[in-house]
């Protein structure tokens, strides 16, 4: 009934709002449409959204050492690779607090959208951040003691980073985050939403995903018209697809399915009352796709009566053995360009404090590369929304180098930050007590209490 | 494991064509049941229904056991298959797909469609219907199955063969190979595939040169890695019978960076054969196996697994070296034939099962370690593969996967495109079609990890995996199903075609209709409370003409592929 009701109350303001609209120029108009944000998303809703870069970003060719010191070590490792010092003068980063030792970095040209974001101090970045089991040495790494398990593997370390565990682990930590707001949200299926394909991130101990396509939820045609004429054949299959079994694939089948018309009836209907965003999208651009759905997904929070999310959306492609200066930048401007209207988009929706984004990958990748880098370890990431404390870095700029303190060989960087730190973090802000932070991060405790909370957001 | 006798991978003309079996499929045939004879059938239980050798005049099978056989052994089930592996028992059945040649290859369906003209070099035209093509028509259903298994398992992708263009000959050809070598030696289809033009592609290692002193540059370690964690040994070291070996409840991993590294040196110096050809003009050079191209070949001594290959050694050599290392890993018997198992019959097989597959891996009974052709009957005819009491467990099987449902239906009654277009095209989309594609896997990773557990399930609490899982979601479960309901009503895929006449006679009695449908299409697994829910529902629909009748067959098709006692196969 609550859901009912509120959805009601929408439903009449933004038929109001759609009448005002058509009369009122575009300024005011969006000034409207910040109005019908506060009705579509509860004041105390926050989100947390993983962008997921598939293959392994390439950090080198992400954020680049710019200081002529560092910038000279990294052209001498991978000369065939490296961006020009003059074409990275227009995207080094000013940070609001400098990094010692005269360290300084660029973005690459392809991440220029996210520039302002740096600079407005909405956007962090976080440097060598990586898998870990706790606080590890070289020492530690050539004795390999305490070492994540598969480095280097591509399907296990990107579920060491969603999940703690290497492939075939049970849940993650965006779902183990998930479970601690279930009971709070209106629509458990809510809690955990997948705009990409399946991912253990989101998967908890109670929580389970929900995957929507970026056109919204899929129906079964023969339910939603009758098979083939019979209405009769359409029960049948919504009963069918939908009744418990007792064989565990079977039941796992249906269960699913059932989740599908279930929620997407649902979600189908509080998206037809969600306001419209007008924020531009990238076009063909597929993590833009499912970050516009994210918004959208934001925009009916309080129909849904959602007060907490994790979303999780993905793109490919990051495996860059090969042409890496062909592939890479592409890569790099589909990721800018949605991430940097993502943002804009909350800020249209007037939620821009309530929804923290942030990036991460299988792993890093070497610095020394000749026409692409193989699989490393630690990374660098980004932290973007209205609630960062950004504009500047977070973590220790690793020595650029092939084989010196803080790299296993190549480059491949050993992580001085590990991903439950980063994850403790963006928990810490979703509103998660230390102690919980404890459970859904098991390798949190390895770390003095003082390191726990990056401060980033 | 003794006296394993290898087949020289180089025996192998270099420049034969991939449509050519490096023996001809009689004698391997032939060698197969020898195989049999000689170690007892791999387990299989002599008194399960044409189990084959040992058992003295096998009971033929009942046309239910032949569809379920036949929903592990094809592309699909037909009245007229069910009735040929009744006739000849399940092993003859198998032999007589082992002899059966192989139809008109991809590449050459391409070329005879035109597609080599240089107006297709930048196009991946022609491909999704040169492979829907063999697998929805080809009469060797068994190697068709087996093609796609092992792509499946040795993972390319189309959209990723990029660096020689005519993606679709690239792609095309490399699934030749892989069904050149379907009933042939694990160790033979290793080296193809270790030169083969579009893995070269796909794992980069084509072009792949010597380390650059003066950057510290390394060569590519893509293939190098990829060769061992998924195409033969895995990451841990395995018994027998798939089981991880545990030393203080740790497993043991296989290989180390350092094998990563080593490795990586003896993938140095390939790149394509482009002959007296250019490669803007005509395909060609995609079809024969890459080259040493000696000058950027890594010349120094390498470790692989334990094995020296002495500096100086020319890269033809050297991969030999290597390869022969892998193979002879103790891994690779449990880790192909676990996965095979996964892909035909049964998504968690017990160890037991696992082990007896591997021992025929091991040594096929003459001494040949590598022989698929007794791998695969080993695994068709084990008494866990055939025996009713086992798929009748609450967890026997797998999800079949969203391509072999709609290869299930078009087999079953005989799909055709009177074109011969096979316009089904890319079915990858996973909201409105299947979600999968021949060929169209999104990473080396496959659609779907042999490892896959679905979290928060009862399957992950019973401590089970469910590989196809992998990409069974709120999205497409509900996209296959809907893309089934429009190819059973002839929407959306081209001019293919299914011939409903054995069906339209069954149009006035939905009872007997659904029951013919049950058989041909769901191995008989639709329990009768489903078969009566789905017959009383087709019964509203009026019939007495042919167009009425058909309404009728597309409804009980679509409601039979959408019951969850269908999709799962025990």
């Amino acid at each position: 009934m609550t859901i009912n009701a509120s959805r009601r109350a929408f439903l009449q303001r933004a038929s109001a709002l759609s009448l005002a609209g058509s009369a009122a120029p575009w300024a005011i108009n969006l000034a409207a449409m910040g109005e019908a944000a506060a009705a579509g998303t509860p004041a105390d809703y926050k989100a947390l959204v993983c962008v997921f870069l598939y293959g392994g970003n390439d950090y080198g060719n992400t954020l680049v050492p710019y200081d002529t010191a560092n910038y000279n070590l990294y052209q001498g490792m991978r000369p065939t690779l490296a961006y020009s010092q003059a074409a990275l003068a227009p995207t080094v980063l000013v940070p609001s607090v400098a990094l010692a030792g005269g360290r300084q970095y660029a973005i690459a040209p392809e991440l220029a959208p996210l520039l302002p974001l740096f600079t407005a101090n909405k956007m962090g970045v976080m440097l060598n951040v990586g898998t870990l089991i706790r606080p590890t040495s070289k020492a530690d790494y050539a004795a390999g003691i305490s070492l994540p398990p598969k480095l280097f593997s591509h399907n296990d370390q990107q579920s060491v980073w969603q999940s703690q565990a290497p492939e075939g682990a049970a849940s993650g930590w965006g779902g183990r985050m998930g479970d601690l707001f279930v009971a709070g949200n209106g629509n458990a299926t809510f809690t955990c939403v997948n705009v990409s394909g399946n991912a253990v991130f989101l998967s908890g101990n109670t929580a389970v995903q929900y995957q929507v396509s970026t056109t919204g939820p899929v129906a079964f045609s023969g339910i939603a018209a009758p098979l083939f004429g019979s209405a009769a054949c359409s029960s049948a299959l919504q009963s069918l697809v939908t009744a418990p079994r007792t064989h565990l694939f079977e039941a796992e089948y249906t269960r699913v399915a059932k989740r599908s018309i279930d929620a997407g009836s649902v979600l189908t209907t509080a998206l037809l009352g969600a306001p419209a965003i007008t924020t531009p999208f990238p076009a063909g651009n597929a993590l833009a796709d499912q970050l516009k759905f994210v918004a959208r997904m934001i925009s009916t929070a309080t129909t849904t009566s959602t007060k907490r999310q994790v979303f999780f959306v993905s793109i490919g492609g990051f495996d860059t053995h090969d042409g890496l200066a062909a592939i890479h930048p592409g890569l790099l401007t589909t990721v800018s360009t949605a991430m940097s209207a993502f943002y804009q988009a909350t800020v249209e929706l007037g939620v821009a404090n309530q929804v923290t984004t942030f990036t991460a990958s299988d792993f890093g990748r070497t610095l020394t590369a000749d026409d692409g880098s193989d699989h490393g370890w630690g990374s660098m990431h980004f932290m973007l929304g209205g609630a960062v404390n950004g504009g500047r870095f977070y973590g220790t700029a690793p020595v650029v180098a092939n084989g010196g303190p803080d790299d296993v060989g190549q480059g491949r960087l050993l992580p001085s930050t590990g991903v439950d730190q980063y994850a403790a973090t963006l928990g810490k802000w979703f509103g998660i007590s230390d102690t919980d932070l404890l459970t859904v991060l098991p390798n949190l405790a390895n770390y003095n209490v003082t390191q726990r909370n990056l401060g980033f957001v | 494991m003794d006296t394993v006798i290898e087949h020289d991978p180089l025996d192998t003309p270099a420049h034969a064509p991939a449509g050519t079996p490096a023996a001809t499929p009689i004698a391997i045939a032939a060698i197969a049941s020898a195989a049999l004879a000689a170690c007892g059938g791999g387990g299989s239980d002599p008194s399960s229904p044409g189990a084959g050798a040992g058992g003295g005049t096998p009971a033929a099978p009942t046309a239910a056991e032949a569809s379920r056989f036949l929903a592990q052994a094809s592309m699909g089930a037909s009245r007229a298959n069910i009735a040929r592996v009744q006739a000849i028992g399940y092993s003859a059945w198998i032999d007589e797909q082992i002899a059966t040649a192989s139809s008109q290859m991809r590449w050459d369906a391409l070329v005879a469609g035109g597609y080599a003209d240089v107006s297709f070099k930048n196009s991946e035209g022609g491909f999704d219907a040169s492979a829907w093509r063999k697998l929805l028509s080809s009469p060797d259903t068994l190697r068709q199955r087996v093609t796609l298994a092992l792509s499946e398992l040795m993972v390319t992708s189309i959209d990723s063969l990029v660096g020689g263009g005519w993606k679709a000959f690239a792609a095309a050809n490399y699934l030749d190979v892989l069904e050149a070598n379907a009933f042939g030696n694990y160790r033979t289809l290793m080296q193809q595939v270790s030169t083969n033009t579009a893995m070269g592609m796909y794992l980069t290692f084509r072009a792949s040169h010597k380390a650059n002193l003066a950057t510290g540059s390394l060569p590519d370690e893509n293939y190098a890695r990829e060769l061992m964690q998924l195409f033969t040994i895995g990451l841990v070291q395995l018994n027998l019978d798939g089981t991880p070996v545990l030393t203080a409840g740790v497993p043991t991993y296989t290989y180390s960076l350092t094998d990563i590294t080593g490795l990586a040196r003896v993938f140095t110096g390939w790149d394509f054969d482009v002959g007296g050809t250019s490669p803007a003009a005509s395909p060609d050079f995609l079809r024969r196996p890459m080259i040493q191209y000696p000058a950027n070949h890594e010349l120094g001594a390498t470790t692989v697994l334990g094995t020296t290959i002495p500096a100086n050694t020319d890269g033809v050599m050297a991969l030999k070296l290597a390869l022969d290392a892998i193979f002879a890993h103790a891994n690779v018997g449990p880790f192909v034939s676990k996965q095979l198992i996964q892909r035909l019959v049964t998504s968690n097989p017990s160890p037991a099962y696992v082990g007896r597959v591997a021992t025929v891996f091991n040594n096929d009974g003459s001494g040949v370690k590598g022989n698929l052709s007794a791998v695969l009957k080993a695994i068709l005819l084990d008494a866990d593969a055939r025996s009713g009491a086992v798929a009748a467990g609450a967890s026997a099987g797998k999800l079949r996967e969203p391509m072999l449902r709609f290869t299930g239906w078009a087999r079953a009654w005989n799909a055709s495109s009177p074109s011969n277009a096979w316009a089904i095209g890319d079915t990858s989309s996973s909201s409105t079609r299947l979600g999968q594609s021949p060929l169209r896997s999104p990473s080396v990773f496959n659609f779907f990890r042999p490892g896959y557990v679905p979290p928060n399930s009862a399957i992950a609490t019973a401590g089970l995996v469910a590989p196809e899982f992998q990409i069974n979601n709120e999205s497409t479960v509900v996209g296959a199903v809907n893309y089934l309901q429009r190819a059973v009503s002839g929407a959306g895929v081209g001019d293919v075609a299914v011939d409903y006449a054995s069906l339209l006679a069954f149009g006035d009695d939905a009872v007997a209709l659904v029951a013919e449908i049950n058989l041909v299409l769901a191995a008989n697994q639709l329990s009768a409370a489903t078969a009566t829910t789905i017959s009383t529902a087709v019964a509203t629909i009026t019939a007495g003409t042919d167009p009425n009748r058909l309404k009728r067959i597309y409804a009980a098709l679509t409601l039979t592929m959408a019951a969850p006692e269908f999709t799962v196969l025990k």
